[in-house]
């Protein structure tokens, strides 16, 4: 333990069965309340895909936040106005206007959920514009001074339509964007092209993404998909096929720079050279660090430490209980911009060598 | 599933259970590891005409009473229970004093359908009650707050003083201790504590009564409006005050339960509410610095839900009891996380990784269809070693089975 985490109020009462990353957490949103973000352009199907998943018993209890009520559709549904920023839906639901900003929005409806204001909703999925890049918006989950205390984001779920998914990605760096960030991506309207277009973008995605895709159809898609949080890290690194950190045949991408490759790091490292390695990143490179996220073996800690960071800000590290499975390697997402692993994967060699000495 | 979740956050309801009708439940909750496997859960009622109640919860989906006890009279209450082994004593307290029964009942619960007496320790007397709580987890010792024949107080509600009884022979419980605040007895060289003011004045008594293995010799007791009190029982015959905090006034009282994190050198202290409508608010979970034992510092409250709101719910709207990490077998122990129960605020649970800072993490605040007070009056909270965690209402709500979710 550093110095300063032993001046620390935590630290003071610790006691000897203390994380030094607070309590140890079951789950990486621990008790916060979940949030899902669907970006996508315009006419992919986000609406569509929202509005299915609320009438879905497993979407019952969510609140979701637009930027105009025509985007879910919810005329028909709509059975009360509980103020002029919030209405009521059917199955515990409810849709709430963006004001503002989105941080105005979120702790608006945090505090009015505690003062039972509005329905005691499980979770907040946000329909972002089409345009939106998500990079600001993930930030804004990644820092406990905005949302992250309240919040965490448990999935970006990116939405590419069939038959205009590779024209925007081809056109609008925001589409990159949204597909190279997501945690998931879901094809709509792939019945209204060909196979081989479908595979062609499928490929495409491919280039930008590990991520899991999924088709959705008619705008329906297994609720599990958008909600599970198990889904979270493991499906993804799980997709990269690879847990060899010697082999770099799976690393993605590479259109208009942006790098995607997973970090598998065999030994627990002592925090600082986490610590450490990402203060150099963020520092020299920040801007091009688009999302780091994964699961560290720390040494000296019981479970893996979850760490999230989006461009300069990091996440508060959390402690889980467990590991998720068997596997006690460190595994580490890097999304990037002209950042490739053959810079990353030796500077955390480098800096573990000074560490350690 | 007789009722609506209510409000609820990061916790699931398993069940519930309204216990056929006499869903009122007091502070008195314990487990039983029966020989045969089952996991028993003993629950003592609010109020008369129900003693106690067992229930098997080996299967927490399918919560099983299999066993009930009516009270010998309406005058008296079964407040309070303990079980260790197949033992279960149980607290009298009558509504008068100088009623009976008022004592403790020890009762052999080898076959839990079927609990046989082994005696019964009489506390009655002229300006006794008898017991309202017992703490009894090392099989040897019943800790108690209860009045007696010989103990005649200056204030008729300061009736109740700290006694300790041996037990080791079940069929004959002795006494072998007590302590009272200097005052509260005729005679005493002391001038009795001074009255709070009418409305908030609820006596100087002990409510908990709480000794743990990792400090033997000390009692950690809510005082009621005396405050918070620490004593020294390494002499058992001979207790002495170790440290008292008083915070009120200005608070208004009613100092409730102890729990100590010792590990972290933090007292974890609760008020109770006991006026409805939050006429007595605040009544709190206080977080206190304990590194100087003799000189106990509050730190932090935990953060309740909006006065302006839960005021208005009906019923009673404080502080309550908190899970007491109870050293027995079968129980689930943590220093991280705060559970208490806040009548119409239901269950809450709070993060105290930042002891400064206790976070809010999780709640249950019960749907109780035509509930006397409009509104849930979550009474207690017990939590089992696998992490079930169950709660019940005051008056007719019953038993809610819970688990944890964050």
């Amino acid at each position: 333990m550093t110095d300063d985490n032993r001046a620390s109020p935590a630290a003071l009462f610790a006691g000897s069965n203390a994380s030094r990353f607070g309590r140890r957490q079951r789950r990486p949103r621990g008790s916060r309340i979940p949030v899902t973000i669907v970006t996508g352009f315009l006419g992919a199907g986000k609406t569509m895909l929202i509005r299915n998943l609320l009438g879905r018993p497993e979407g019952a209890n969510t609140a979701v936040i637009v930027n105009e009520y025509g985007e879910v559709g919810i005329d028909d549904a709509l059975l009360r106005a509980s103020s002029d920023a919030t209405v009521l839906l059917g199955n515990g639901c409810m849709c709430c206007l963006m004001r503002s900003d989105l941080q105005e929005t979120m702790r608006a409806l945090f505090s009015d959920r505690a003062r039972g204001a509005v329905p005691n909703f499980e979770r907040v999925i946000i329909e972002t514009s089409g345009l939106a890049d998500p990079g600001p918006v993930l930030q804004t989950f990644a820092s406990d001074r905005a949302l992250g205390e309240e919040f965490h984001l448990q999935a970006l779920i990116a939405v590419v339509d069939a038959p205009s998914g590779a024209r925007n990605l081809a056109s609008a760096p925001e589409a990159e964007h949204q597909v190279a960030l997501a945690d998931r991506i879901v094809l709509t309207k792939s019945d209204l092209v060909a196979i081989d277009e479908v595979d062609r973008l499928t490929e495409q995605l491919r280039a930008l993404t590990a991520a899991p895709i999924e088709k959705a159809m008619g705008g329906r898609i297994d609720p599990a998909y958008l909600l599970d949080e198990r889904l979270d890290l493991p499906a993804r690194i799980g997709h990269m096929h690879d847990h060899s950190h010697h082999d770099h045949d799976h690393d993605h991408a590479h259109s208009q720079g942006i790098d995607s490759f997973t970090l598998i790091l065999p030994d627990a490292l002592p925090w600082p050279v986490f610590e450490q390695a990402m203060a150099v990143l963020t520092s020299l490179r920040g801007a091009d660090l688009l999302r780091v996220k994964g699961l560290v073996s720390v040494e000296g800690c019981r479970g893996p430490v979850v760490v999230h960071a989006v461009q300069h800000v990091a996440h508060r590290p959390i402690e889980l209980e467990a590991w998720p499975d068997g596997d006690r390697r460190s595994r580490l997402v890097f999304i990037t911009r002209n950042l490739g692993r053959d810079i990353v994967e030796p500077l955390f060699t480098a800096v573990t060598a000074i560490v350690r000495g | 599933m007789n009722s609506g979740d209510g409000l609820i956050w990061n916790f699931k309801l398993v069940s519930h259970n309204m216990l056929d009708g006499f869903g009122g439940i007091g502070e008195g909750m314990s487990m039983q590891l029966a020989k045969d496997g089952r996991r028993i859960l003993w629950l003592a009622h609010e109020s008369a005409p129900k003693n106690f109640t067992a229930v098997d919860v080996t299967d927490p989906k399918n919560p099983k009473i299999v066993a009930r006890q009516d009270l010998p009279t309406s005058h008296m209450r079964s407040n309070s229970l303990e079980t260790v082994g197949d033992i279960l004593a149980v607290a009298y307290q009558t509504q008068q004093p100088g009623q009976q029964p008022a004592g403790v009942e020890l009762f052999d619960i080898s076959t839990p359908e079927n609990p046989r007496r082994i005696s019964f320790f009489d506390r009655s007397g002229p300006h006794s009650r008898g017991v309202h709580q017992l703490w009894f987890t090392d099989g040897k010792t019943i800790h108690m707050s209860s009045g007696a024949a010989d103990f005649t107080p200056t204030h008729p509600k300061d009736d109740q003083f700290y006694q300790a009884i041996d037990v080791s022979n079940p069929s004959k419980p002795q006494e072998i201790g007590r302590w009272w605040l200097p005052g509260q007895m005729q005679g005493d060289n002391e001038a009795p504590p001074k009255r709070h003011p009418a409305e908030n004045d609820s006596g100087f008594r002990p409510h908990n009564t709480n000794v743990y293995p990792e400090r033997p010799d000390r009692v950690y007791m809510g005082y009621l409006d005396g405050g918070l009190i620490t004593l020294d029982i390494s002499d058992q015959a001979h207790p002495q005050m170790v440290a008292r905090w008083d915070y009120h006034p200005p608070n208004p009282g009613f100092t409730h339960t102890v729990v100590p994190f010792f590990e972290r050198d933090l007292l974890i202290v609760s008020d109770e509410s006991t006026r409805n409508d939050g006429a007595d608010w605040p009544k709190l979970v206080w977080i206190v610095d304990n590194r100087a034992e003799d000189n106990p510092v509050p730190i932090a409250t935990c953060p309740m839900p909006p006065l302006d709101v839960f005021s208005r719910r009906g019923g009673r709207f404080g502080a309550h009891n908190l899970w007491e990490n109870l050293p027995k077998e079968g129980c689930y122990k943590s220093d991280q996380v705060v559970f208490g129960t806040f009548f119409n605020g239901g269950l809450r649970a709070y993060d105290l990784a930042n002891p400064y800072q206790p976070k809010e993490i999780a709640y249950f605040t019960p749907d109780v269809p035509n509930a006397p007070t409009g509104a849930c009056q979550l009474n207690d909270v017990f939590i089992d070693d696998r992490g079930i965690v169950y709660t019940v209402d005051r008056h007719i709500g019953g038993l809610y089975i819970l688990e944890m979710d964050f």
